[in-house]
């Protein structure tokens, strides 16, 4: 698709999102170089887009600050002046292909998204995706966290509005593979299923499991099945979270 | 118009901790572009020092858009040297420090997330198990900023949303979203636009608050 004459002022905020490639990014660059309103604005933009950035932060792998230190050591700095030449880059490992492949689901903390590389197409998965990233973005979002008595830490971020919550788990208990933790809502309304986690990813984390019927008075209660799922609560409530 | 400073809480490591936050809002800013001016100058130390108080933030904004841990601890480290590269480019009269640090780590995410997609067509790899995250840091002042984004997120129309999110988080361009929408890339992009402005609007009105 063409972008029509007018359209470049447009661009602003896709470029404060990075979110322009190849032609585009070329004519919406050069366009800025003549138009002071709209590098005012993508400023402007910018520091609205860095915002989505802002939050709570994990903790990096030990020792990244010196590595980088010890690799500046090497590099030599841009005059203050002059354009900016492109670093090399290192070019991406067929781990991260992977990664990014297929669906993947962040959860970091408020936000998710779907990214389905294969081709940009919505599929069952992503219907999920959206719902999760429905619960995390809505208004009236809410963090829980919790302790699973066999050990691991939960993390539940509940909508009321969207009557679902997302669930992540770190570090819980390995269990024997004829066993799968499941999460039930219990309440006035009875007890449901509300959902068995995967197995933990080799990080040691679980999830996102999207639970979606909440009802006033639920409790959100964790309980080792069989990995088959389980009609009834058949064991243990390991975790119990009011809701 | 003078540059809009939108009032954001980085929870940036522990030096700020360390450092105390008694005047925690105002933590790494201004002590930021302080040390970015050394860094231009070849201040090996003042280096030192920015790595420690933005690498929790860098590797946070990369893993959100990178979701592999371990390319992400690669491109974090890609973007600490970047600062050190082109720090003499800082402007204050542009932008706070942090959103400069924070527009080369998430260009850099986007860069390694689009390269990757790419050899991820050609492979044809499906399904990877998804990547969640262990929130550390979870100060107040975090907790009350995400919260302050997320309610701003909210009042923008879905369109609008998902627009900004598919493409900050996911790394996808205008024309990528407007596929996965649905919808002609001129919406994406004014819905984009429209959408940071509300945004900045509603995060400038509750700073005020």
């Amino acid at each position: 698709m063409r972008i029509s004459r007018a359209a470049p002022h447009s661009l602003a905020g896709a470029y404060a999102l990075d979110a322009i490639a190849g032609k585009d990014l070329v004519r919406f660059e050069r366009h800025l170089t003549t138009c002071a309103r709209c590098a005012e604005r993508v400023r402007a933009l910018r520091e609205a887009a860095a915002c989505l950035g802002a939050g709570p932060v994990i903790v990096p792998p030990p020792g990244l600050a010196e590595r980088a230190i010890a690799a500046a050591a090497g590099i030599a700095q841009l005059p203050a002046a002059g354009p900016i030449p492109r670093a090399p880059r290192p070019r991406a490992t067929s781990r991260v292909a992977v990664a990014v492949a297929g669906v993947a689901v962040i959860a970091a903390g408020f936000l998710g998204v779907a990214a389905n590389t294969a081709a940009y197409r919505l599929s069952q998965q992503e219907s999920r995706t959206h719902a999760i990233a429905a619960v995390l973005a809505s208004a009236d979002a809410t963090v829980l966290k919790a302790r699973v008595t066999t050990g691991g830490r939960a993390t539940i971020i509940m909508s009321v509005r969207e009557h679902a919550l997302v669930f992540t788990a770190a570090s819980l208990a390995r269990v024997p593979s004829s066993k799968r933790y499941e999460l039930w809502l219990m309440g006035p309304s009875g007890d449901r299923p509300a959902g068995m986690l995967p197995r933990a990813a080799s990080n040691g984390m679980t999830g996102p499991v999207l639970a979606r019927g909440l009802r006033p008075g639920d409790r959100l209660c964790l309980i080792l099945e069989p990995s088959g799922g389980s009609s009834r609560p058949s064991s243990t409530v390991l975790m119990a979270v009011p809701l | 118009m003078a540059v809009l400073r939108i009032h954001v809480v980085w929870t940036a490591g522990s030096q700020i901790s360390q450092r105390g936050r008694a005047g925690a809002a105002d933590a790494p800013g201004p002590d930021l572009e302080c040390l970015l001016s050394q860094v231009a100058g070849g201040d090996r130390d003042a280096f030192e020092a920015v790595c420690h108080l933005v690498d929790a933030a860098v590797y946070t904004a990369v893993l959100r858009v990178v979701r592999d841990p371990s390319q992400s601890e690669e491109v974090a480290q890609d973007v600490l040297v970047e600062v050190w590269r082109i720090a003499s480019r800082f402007d204050p009269a542009k932008g706070s420090a942090m959103a400069w640090v924070m527009m080369i780590a998430h260009r850099r995410a986007v860069d390694r997330v689009r390269s990757a997609q790419k050899s991820a067509e050609r492979e044809q790899r499906t399904a990877h198990a998804p990547v969640a995250y262990d929130e550390v840091a979870e100060t107040v002042e975090a907790r009350l900023e995400r919260a302050r984004v997320r309610q701003c997120l909210g009042s923008l129309t879905d369109l609008q949303r998902e627009s900004i999110t598919l493409a900050y988080y996911g790394g996808y361009t205008y024309r990528q979203v407007a596929e996965l929408l649905g919808v002609a890339a001129g919406t994406v992009s004014t819905r984009m636009r429209d959408g940071l402005l509300r945004l900045r609007n509603c995060l400038e009105r509750s700073d005020e608050n």
